[in-house]
């Protein structure tokens, strides 16, 4: 059993971290740098072990002060969080060898799964259905042109190492392919310090879902359903929804099965995310999985009612599960929106300083996650994420008017501080967002239209308008039934491009 | 026996380059390092290089220790606590230990002169001996951490007050 656990982290996911121990009567030491010593998870912490100075090179990524720091304060467990070393195999073995038991799966898993290019062999060899390309790092542009060939463009560059939406590019014309696969390796390899790359068919027009597994050490494994990520600007998600209402029933179980399946089969434990992307038709392809806890996990926590956290820490305790799938039933349907402290209106420039005022929603089924409170100053040394604000209905179309009520309540200011939630309220007017029809490419086709409505919503903006009939889950795709009152003036969005909806 | 470390090598344009310049770096080590030595073992991950000596019958153990250039003495912030004197902090997360070995006499006691380069203390982590070095002289004025006690990252270890000031 774990008594005493290690937090690797900082932020929101620390302190969703330290409070999951809480409830659990397990006894919390938190590390921080210098510019982090006076942060919410300190002061919720029993101990608190000062690591480093603010860059996190040599802090919260410096693995010998934080091993010391958990022999040092007698901890028995380490959790990594998202991001930072959560990732790092070499950490989770060197945990291991230290006596401290890491939360996440083996590190030898987690060598697998952190290779995209290991990860789609090993999926495929466990059946899972992978988008046409190759499983083998691509060496040369004339072996990336041949397959690029085979398999039909548009195609896909990638880093085997990537992640964070860093490292890929999508190719359109044959005659593109040399330079993308020259700058994607260069990319890799100062991004990544490996320039291996492989190449896959590029699904234009499709979804993003992903499917959360729990699984424990004695071979059991469950899926708590799938979230819809498709919302992302770069391929970084900004508004994670769940379930993914334009799946049948059938094909979110067989989803969740694969998932399950794929995970079980490389010996995973712990929480992780199989990513798939799903074209028009349903049809479902492997993309990654994520071996550690992620941003967006509450929406599942919300539709299922499991504490991710704390089953993370109990497996990794050597627990059996005590969940079967059975026991696992999504109820109505949530939504997360990432308020960065980030200016959309300057490309997503990071806009840290000082919160002077940070007035947190709350009300019914209104959930904020966050690591700062007011007077707390944002970083510029670390991720631009203030807060996660995740709220759930019955159904998606109650979800969106309670986000946007939520949205409306909060209120960040300080010297230079600019967020997104104005960008949130005037992605959840739009009439694709608000029919589920936008796709993965939607915020970057459509961001000057949505970020023209946020600039107009940014005065004193009004509620969403009163609906109009019934409320379903999935709403008609046919037509908008909202007036138009809140997109007046609005810049037209491009159409999406052609894709096969049935 | 004992170990030291080495300070980061600097990113090679690739994979293989990077190994190549690791051998390279290793090899010359081997060569600078003083005495018989026993095992070198090198570490990609956070890029430590542990060297274990063979242990010779002059050498005690404590001596084969390597300062290494991690440990920076600063100059102490203007808090309301410390108005006086230069405070030297402990680099990184570990154990402090104010004498060579169990029983010996302690490096520095209160009221030594120190002069620059030489060794106040240690801090051990993750099994390293890690020499605490001032880099300016002076006379210890206290000595804030006990022997064998855990410090943290920027934690006063002690402090000096400048050589020749009133006492």
């Amino acid at each position: 059993m774990i008594d005493r656990l290690l937090i690797a982290n900082r932020g929101e996911i620390a302190v969703r971290v330290a409070r999951a121990c809480r409830e659990l009567g397990i006894e919390v030491v938190a590390v921080h740098s210098t510019s982090d010593r006076d942060s919410a998870v300190v002061a919720m912490a029993d101990e608190a072990v000062h690591i480093g100075p603010p860059a996190p090179r040599r802090s919260y990524l410096h693995v010998p002060n934080i091993v010391e720091a958990a022999l040092r304060a007698g901890a028995d467990a380490v959790h990594p969080g998202y991001g930072f070393l959560s990732e790092d195999p070499d950490f989770a073995e060197i945990c291991a060898a230290e006596g401290l038991t890491f939360v996440g799966p083996p590190p030898a898993v987690m060598q697998q799964m952190g290779n995209k290019a290991t990860a789609r062999r090993l999926m495929a060899e466990a059946g899972l259905p992978l988008l046409p390309g190759v499983v083998e790092p691509v060496r040369t542009a004339e072996e990336g042109r041949a397959i690029a060939d085979e398999i039909g463009y548009p195609v896909i560059v990638k880093a085997a190492a990537g992640g964070g939406g860093r490292g890929m590019t999508v190719v359109r014309e044959p005659e593109d392919f040399d330079e993308a696969f020259t700058t994607t390796r260069a990319v890799a390899r100062a991004v990544f310090r490996d320039p291996t790359v492989y190449v896959e068919r590029f699904l234009s027009g499709a979804r993003h879902v992903e499917v959360q597994v729990l699984c424990d050490a004695h071979g059991n494994g469950i899926s708590l359903g799938e979230r819809d990520c498709s919302l992302q600007r770069r391929h970084q998600k900004l508004l994670e929804e769940g379930p993914a209402g334009h799946l049948t029933p059938e094909q979110r179980t067989e989803l969740g099965r694969l998932a399950v399946h794929g995970a079980l089969s490389v010996g995973y434990t712990g929480a992780g995310t199989m990513e798939f992307l799903v074209d028009g038709t349903g049809a479902a392809y492997f993309m990654e999985m994520n071996a550690r806890i992620q941003v967006e996990h509450p929406v599942t926590e919300l539709l299922t009612g499991v504490d991710l956290v704390r089953e993370q820490i109990l497996v990794a305790a050597g627990r059996r599960l005590q969940l079967r799938q059975e026991d696992v039933v999504p109820r109505g349907a949530a939504i997360e929106c990432r308020i960065n402290a980030e200016d959309p209106t300057r490309g997503f420039a990071p806009a840290p300083g000082r919160l002077e005022v940070l007035h947190v929603p709350d009300g019914p089924w209104t959930r904020f996650d966050t690591g700062y409170r007011q007077g707390d100053t944002v970083s510029p040394d670390y991720d631009s994420l203030l807060g996660k604000l995740v709220v759930w209905a019955p159904d998606r179309d109650q979800a969106i008017r309670r986000m946007d009520r939520a949205l409306a309540e909060m209120r960040v200011e300080g010297p230079g501080v600019h967020t997104t939630i104005a960008l949130h309220r005037a992605l959840l007017r739009d009439p694709d967002v608000v029919a589920d029809r936008h796709d993965v490419q939607f915020l970057d086709r459509c961001l000057p239209a949505v970020l023209a409505r946020a600039a107009s919503l940014d005065a004193a903006a009004p509620g969403l308008p009163a609906s109009r009939g019934g409320l379903q889950l999935v709403p008609t795709p046919t037509a908008d039934p909202r007036p138009d009152r809140s997109t007046e003036g609005e810049i037209p969005c491009p159409p999406r491009p052609s894709l096969s909806t049935t | 026996m004992a170990t030291s470390e080495l300070s980061a090598r600097s990113a090679g344009p690739d994979a293989v380059d990077d190994v190549r310049d690791l051998h390279d770096e290793v090899v010359a080590l081997a060569r600078d390092l003083p005495g018989g030595l026993r095992r070198l073992t090198v570490r990609d991950g956070d890029r430590a290089v542990e060297v274990e000596w063979a242990t010779g019958p002059a050498e005690a153990p404590a001596a084969a220790v390597v300062p290494v250039a991690a440990v920076v003495p600063a100059p102490v912030a203007a808090g309301p606590a410390e108005t006086e004197g230069t405070a030297v902090r402990s680099p990184l997360v570990g154990t402090f230990y104010t004498a060579p070995s169990p029983g010996a006499d302690p490096f520095v006691r209160v009221g030594d002169e120190v002069e620059p380069g030489q060794t106040v203390g240690i801090v051990e982590a993750m099994k390293l001996m890690n020499p605490i070095v001032v880099d300016e002289a002076g006379v210890v004025a206290d000595v804030l951490v006990g022997d064998a006690e855990s410090v943290e990252y920027d934690q006063v270890l002690l402090v000096l007050r400048p050589a020749g000031g009133p006492r």
